[in-house]
């Protein structure tokens, strides 16, 4: 009986578990050439670019991918606790913000890619820390079931407004695209009116969602009227036949808040030269074009076309903002914002 | 003289055996779990340890998220107990119509982590939903629709260790006692007293998973004790010095629950299983046949609604659109779940029988696994970086070994604690018998403990193996480059990701759990069979 149970369980249970470790060492192939990058873009877009690279770059990409609900702030905590001995190559952030804070704290190696020539001077840093590319802008995402045509928000300030109690959302200013927005804000408008905006909002119940991606859920499901978000949000609640429409906000004074993606080198990487090609090839024309297709990012260098439904950046009244300003104002009102929030 | 020695020798090593083994299991536990324990307070220290707890904690906030999360955690305990117990005992022992086919699809819900189950009421009961209005929308978006959400993603917890406790318990004695009771007696009296352990066990996990839990209430704008600890880790300030002071209050938590499960378990017995140990006996229904089968398949099909949801949503197109999006997410779940689960079931055999059998240091090291499992998971996975992001453990943090490490540390609490249970019921004379005649322990615990208690380890096994291809939270924080779980991938791939694309992987993902439990249970039926 027991020689049975020993065999015919134990055994297998073991046999099961040591052919599992001799099988899992294909991470232990680490001293190779390939490139490691960490992304706050969304995977389903930044997947697809690191295939297209492996193939250009001749190099092999693993990527390392944010979850909606710490969009931006994961995988920068991430880099952060790994400081004393990284491990990404490359950090690919969805807003121009969050570099900033690892250029604050020493973590970036500056590299100026000769690719990155064919792109605006204000999206390149002089010291050669980071690189913007593919951008990407704050807009109202409306239902049209819920929202007539003749009361369709035209301001973020429309957040605030009464007849919209309870009807609005916003994603968790702690996290993701919306740190930066309200930061932006701040820096824009000063400490004063936008703290007393933010008061607004709250007492006009706007809904707390956990990412941008669930503001786009609550609207397309008619959950809420309107909801602040990113444009590559909207854009693939449109692309699933959901009954809305953007809004570009504050084309008459403001401005809409336009977020470049930003590309930098980690100091320290382990494979920096798979790095840089990395780098060269995510600012290249074709890469901006294929975000363009698959994300509605909208192209920032000049003779890349931009397709249906997405509009260019030179056709919008962009928020004024100096990124660098933003990103110290948004360490600065965290403590604010967590007691706004009430965490 | 080397034959002179060697005996006393080999007399010390087998006096020392069990010591060393249990020192072995212990050894793997502070490897686990105590390394970023103290690697955390460390990080506190670092930062002005009393500055940061009298700012951190100073502040009423905390307090009084503190009491709602405990508030919302009972809550949940309280109604996954009154649901998963009846259920376990109905589905374990009851003659209920269709009762196997109905345990494996009860335990399905577990098989996901609980924000898809979310995902999946809001579908159902959003305002614009089939089943939906204003009221069932601002029910579930608060705190009643938290406390149900949880309790049916995790009351299969409950069931499936009552279940697992039932099946432990020497028939002998409710044949003696369904001589002169009632089936209704003796599960009152004789079933659920003795299969307590495996009831605490199971209030124990579904309490510290719902006040760790982050993304059910986050997506239900319910602000929890956990969601603020995780601003610490995963908002824009990183501060896990503050993280690490907000979760001492949970680990005050954590030793108070362990004082009252001692407590309440000193003043029970263990009854031995003996020889009959694999016979189950079903108790009949009588004429309440009909009406509790119905109740039951009631209370499973419910919780499985969502889960349909979202299989329609996939569809055929959808679970092929994901096959090309998976990558070698599949291979990664499955190799690093049942290497986790496999060094889980080791050091709960190990630290397990030692906890059993009441030997000194037992007790000390479930308290650290127990400390572990309270932790929020975020949390963990940074004191995991931090202790294992060195140029000299590299082979550790880029390969899958961070993963085991992870799931071990996280989820270590469940195969002890589980094992311990199974191996009191054990009869102790047998191992004393064979002590007498000169067995050493490894040999007792290889030959006669984990023999008589196979089905108890390979159940246990199998519990420890779902928690690890669900998980979530704990490997999101360190998971290395290109090795991502499925799990993870399909949370990595729901930010504007198709949700066809989504929906199928949530579906692949029940469908590699039910696989894997129903080769275990195939593999448990068969050696049973040759017996």
């Amino acid at each position: 009986m027991n020689t049975d149970i020993k065999k015919g369980v134990i055994g297998r249970l073991c046999s099961v578990i040591v052919l599992c470790g001799i099988t899992s060492c294909d991470g232990c192939n680490s001293k190779d050439s390939r490139a490691v990058a960490y992304t706050s873009v969304d995977q389903v877009f930044s997947e697809p670019v690191f295939r297209y690279c492996e193939d250009a770059a001749k190099t092999t990409v693993r990527g390392l991918f944010d979850t909606e609900e710490t969009k931006s702030t994961g995988v920068l905590n991430r880099l952060i606790a790994e400081a004393a001995n990284p491990q990404a190559d490359v950090f690919w952030s969805g807003d121009p913000v969050r570099p900033f804070m690892l250029v604050s704290r020493g973590l970036i190696e500056p590299y100026r890619s000769p690719v990155a020539n064919a792109l605006p001077r204000s999206l390149r840093a002089e010291d050669g820390t980071w690189t913007g590319f593919a951008a990407r802008a704050r807009v109202l995402l409306v239902n049209n079931r819920l929202v007539p045509d003749d009361r369709t928000p035209r301001s973020i300030r429309d957040l605030a407004d009464l007849k919209w109690k309870g009807r609005t959302a916003i994603a968790n200013p702690l996290f993701g695209t919306t740190t930066m927005h309200v930061a932006a804000l701040f820096s824009v408008w000063g400490d004063d009116e936008a703290k007393a905006f933010l008061g607004r909002l709250k007492k006009n119940d706007v809904r707390i969602a956990s990412s941008n991606g669930e503001v786009k859920r609550l609207v397309a499901s008619g959950e809420i009227a309107f909801g602040l978000t990113d444009t590559d949000d909207a854009h693939e609640a449109m692309g699933d036949g959901a009954p809305v429409r953007v809004v570009y906000p504050d084309q008459d004074d403001l401005g809409t808040l336009v977020m470049p993606t930003v590309v930098v080198l980690m100091k320290g990487a382990p494979h920096p030269e798979a790095g840089r090609r990395l780098i060269d090839c995510l600012l290249s024309g074709e890469v901006e074009r294929r975000l363009a297709e698959s994300a509605a990012h909208m192209p920032l260098r000049a003779g890349v076309s931009v397709p249906d439904g997405v509009r260019g950046v030179d056709s919008l009244r962009a928020m004024e903002v100096d990124y660098a300003e933003v990103a110290r104002v948004m360490e600065r009102i965290q403590p604010w914002l967590r007691d706004w929030v009430g965490l | 003289m080397a034959s002179r020695l060697g005996r006393p020798l080999r007399t010390l090593v087998r006096k020392q055996e069990e010591a060393a083994l249990f020192g072995l299991g212990a050894a793997a536990l502070m490897v686990c779990c105590a390394f970023p324990l103290v690697v955390l307070g460390a990080e506190l220290w670092s930062e002005d340890a009393l500055a940061q707890l009298r700012t951190t904690l100073g502040a009423s906030r905390p307090w009084s998220l503190l009491a709602k999360t405990t508030g919302l955690g009972l809550a949940t305990t309280a109604s996954a107990l009154t649901l998963g117990v009846p259920l376990g005992v109905l589905l374990g022992r009851m003659d209920v119509a269709g009762r196997k086919a109905a345990l494996w699809l009860h335990l399905f819900p577990v098989f996901l982590p609980p924000f898809l189950l979310a995902l999946g009421w809001f579908q159902l009961f959003g305002t614009e939903g089939p089943l939906g209005s204003t009221w069932t929308s601002s029910t579930l978006f608060g705190e009643a629709g938290v406390v149900v959400t949880l309790t049916l993603a995790l009351s299969p917890i409950v069931s499936a260790l009552t279940v697992l406790g039932l099946h432990g318990i020497n028939p002998s004695l409710e044949e003696a006692a369904q001589v002169v009771s009632s089936p209704w007696r003796t599960v009152t009296r004789i079933l659920l007293p003795l299969c307590w352990p495996s009831i605490a066990l199971g209030a124990l996990i579904v309490f510290a998973l719902s006040v760790s839990e982050v993304g059910v209430p986050m997506f239900l704008g319910v602000r929890t004790y956990s969601a603020a600890v995780f601003t610490r880790i995963g908002g824009i300030q990183y501060a896990p010095g503050e993280a690490v002071a907000l979760i001492l209050p949970l680990f005050a938590i954590g030793l108070v629950l362990v004082a009252i499960d001692r407590w309440v378990i000193r003043t029970r017995s263990f009854a031995s299983l003996g020889v009959r140990s694999d016979e189950t006996t079903v108790l009949p229904l009588g004429r309440a046949r009909t009406i509790a089968s119905a109740l039951v398949w009631i209370c499973i099909v419910a919780p499985l609604v969502p889960l349909g949801a979202l299989a329609a949503r996939a569809g055929p197109h959808g679970i092929s659109e994901a096959v090309t999006w998976i990558r070698g997410s599949l291979s990664t779940s499955l190799l690093s779940s049942l290497l986790s689960s496999g060094v889980i079931v080791v050091i709960g055999v190990l630290v397990g029988h030692a906890l059993a059998r009441d030997r000194p240091l037992a007790r000390t090291f479930d308290a650290l696994a127990l400390l572990t499992f309270m932790m929020p998971a975020s949390v963990l996975g940074v004191g995991l970086i931090a202790t294992w992001n060195h140029p000299r453990t590299q082979v550790v943090y880029t390969t899958m070994a961070i993963l085991v490490l992870g799931l071990a540390a996280r989820y270590a609490v469940i195969g002890t604690r589980a094992l311990a249970s199974v191996f009191a019921r054990s009869p102790l004379h047998f191992e004393e018998a064979a002590q007498i005649f000169g067995s050493a322990y490894a040999q007792r615990l290889w030959r006669i403990s984990l023999p008589m208690q196979a089905r108890g380890v390979v159940g246990v096994w199998l519990i420890v193996l779902v928690f690890c291809l669900r998980d979530l939270d704990t490997v999101v924080v360190f998971y290395p480059p290109g090795l991502e779980p499925l799990v993870v991938r399909t949370f990595t791939l729901e930010a504007n990701g198709p949700e066809q694309v989504v929906t199928g992987l949530s579906v692949l993902q029940v469908l590699l759990t039910a696989v894997l439990l129903a080769g275990g249970g195939l593999l448990l039926r068969r050696s049973w069979g040759r017996r």
